[in-house]
């Protein structure tokens, strides 16, 4: 456990390096949420729909702050596996999975911490309309942090089976590319999931995806209510089990006829 | 005539080697085509909910999202030289072996890359121009043809510009400076959509700094017979214009900020 904590607290520290391209990702981030807020008004302005309209902007501007939560990988085990070098983390006195679990998650978390609290305060101060609104009471509040921790752990173990497929192919950079673009279209991020189709949402909230930010949020902005939080906190955590588990097996799978490439 | 002869052979070569690795090469094609069909489900599920968007119809939506797309990508395909790592390029002090050999900066940097990956891109694009053209109604005619391709080269012109942008502040800057990002792909999420329908301060921006709306969305609505802030007909064949001007003007910048190029060493 010890050896865990300190590979996050590395991670971490190497992700709170880089404030200058953290300020840039920032503005960035909040000129696009502007974009998409403006659009979504327009459209409301043309045609008004049940769902009220600052749920849609809360919705973005929440997208828009964990956005580093969705697309952050580890960039060294793609050369790792290139080069070889994986040989020494196989070395290592620890789980590989758990290693490489843990390090996505300190960079995931610090990632989006740090870029999402500042937008989240800018987001609140903005005029009525565009920005984000205060959460629809208290406990929701509280079920939807729970929930963006269960998201986190479900998103760290998508990224582990990405890592898995890198560690087949050496060159995934076509699988990983359409696994993240599956990953922005079906968490919500292109398009927030509460404008898809009203006959879709049984299905698309019931995906892996819906969990990561599309849960979080819903209860955040009061879409989703107490009645609910059990049955979808339960979806979360067998969601989170079973990728887990997916990506566990083929880590050792692939730790078993890993050929590393010499150099 | 010397420097389009090197580039077409460029770019022969730059094919050749990039299909050495063909299972690679189609992944991440398909990959593409996945991230612009996904752009493209946004739009149709939009205008599932909503009908319309202010005095566009549903074909009038399609229309400008496959112009844009067709203009974007076109560029992201033949100008990757550019929009790729033309910043990493004067970071790593690569620019150097640039310099010394006989022909200019842009022309060497146009030739060094080419993305033939995108054509899946530009192929959703054309798709979703056609469908806009259908549901649309559009009646062609020659000047409408002529119009279409004016301003889609100039729009190309006009995003190899902004993208020389980061190559600039980077000459001054060192470090890649990505809020350039904002005009370029913010330009191209927020031009999908014709721009009359954002507030002032983003209409401004995308129509007097980074001309988006002149070069595309003038003649786009001009095809449509839908006039765009009311302007006359004329103005949509003179607009795209605007697209080379800013290029023209970036490309003087450009060529100042070389003046002040100090090699990073490698």
């Amino acid at each position: 456990m010890k050896a865990y904590l300190s590979v996050f607290h590395i991670r971490r520290k190497m992700e709170l390096q880089y404030r200058g391209a953290m300020l840039g990702g920032i503005l960035c981030q909040m000129f696009f949420g502007l974009i998409l807020i403006s659009l979504y008004r327009a459209l409301y302005a043309s045609k008004p729909q049940e769902l009220p309209i600052s749920h849609v902007v809360s919705y973005v501007w929440l997208q828009q702050a964990f956005f580093r939560m969705l697309l952050a990988s580890d960039p060294d085990l793609g050369d790792k596996i290139r080069t070889g070098s994986i040989s020494y983390d196989l070395c290592r006195p620890m789980d590989l999975y758990g290693f490489y679990y843990i390090r996505i998650m300190a960079q995931k978390l610090t990632g989006s911490l740090m870029r999402g609290i500042p937008m989240l305060c800018f987001a609140l101060f903005l005029p009525r309309g565009w920005g984000l609104t205060l959460p629809s009471s208290p406990p929701g509040l509280a079920i939807s942090v729970l929930a963006l921790i269960l998201g986190l752990l479900c998103v760290c173990a998508l990224e582990n089976i990405t890592m898995a497929f890198t560690m087949r192919t050496l060159d995934a950079k076509g699988v990983q590319a359409m696994l993240n673009l599956l990953m922005l279209i079906l968490a919500g991020n292109i398009l927030p999931l509460t404008l898809f189709p009203d006959s879709w949402q049984k299905v698309i909230t019931l995906l892996p995806y819906a969990q990561l930010l599309d849960a979080p949020i819903r209860f955040y902005t009061g879409e989703y209510g107490m009645d609910r939080a059990l049955r979808i906190l339960l979806v979360q955590i067998v969601w989170v089990f079973l990728l887990t588990l997916l990506g566990r097996l083929m880590w050792s799978r692939n730790q078993k006829r890993l050929i590393l490439q010499g150099g | 005539m010397n420097t389009a002869k090197l580039y077409l052979h460029s770019m022969g070569m730059l094919m050749k080697s990039q299909l050495q690795y063909p299972v690679s090469f189609f992944l991440q094609t398909l990959a593409q085509l996945v991230m612009e069909g996904g752009e493209m489900l946004a739009l149709i599920l939009v205008i599932d909910r909503f009908d319309r968007l202010g005095q566009w119809a549903a074909g009038d939506l399609f229309f400008f999202f496959g112009m844009m797309s067709v203009t974007f990508y076109l560029t992201e395909c033949f100008g990757r030289g550019i929009t790729g790592n033309f910043p990493y390029l004067i970071r790593s002090g690569g620019l150097d072996t640039i310099l010394v050999r006989p022909r200019g900066v842009l022309t060497q940097v146009l030739c060094s890359a080419v993305d033939p990956r995108r054509i899946t891109c530009i192929a959703v694009g054309v798709t979703a121009l056609l469908i806009g053209s259908r549901l649309s109604g559009i009646r062609w005619a020659f000047l409408k043809g002529l119009l279409l391709v004016e301003g889609i080269l100039s729009g190309c012109v006009l995003i190899l510009g902004l993208f020389m942008t980061e190559a600039i502040l980077c000459i001054h800057s060192v470090k890649s400076v990505e809020f350039v990002n904002a005009l370029t792909y913010g330009g191209r999420s927020a031009c999908q959509y014709p721009m009359d329908i954002y507030p002032r301060p983003l209409r401004v921006l995308f129509t007097v700094i980074a001309p988006f709306a002149m070069t595309l969305h003038l003649p786009a609505s001009c095809i449509l017979d839908k006039p765009l802030y009311g302007w006359p007909v004329w103005a949509a064949f003179v607009s795209p214009l605007s697209g080379p001007a800013v290029f023209l003007i970036i490309y003087v910048c450009f060529q100042k900020a070389m003046r002040f190029y100090r090699s990073t060493g490698n």
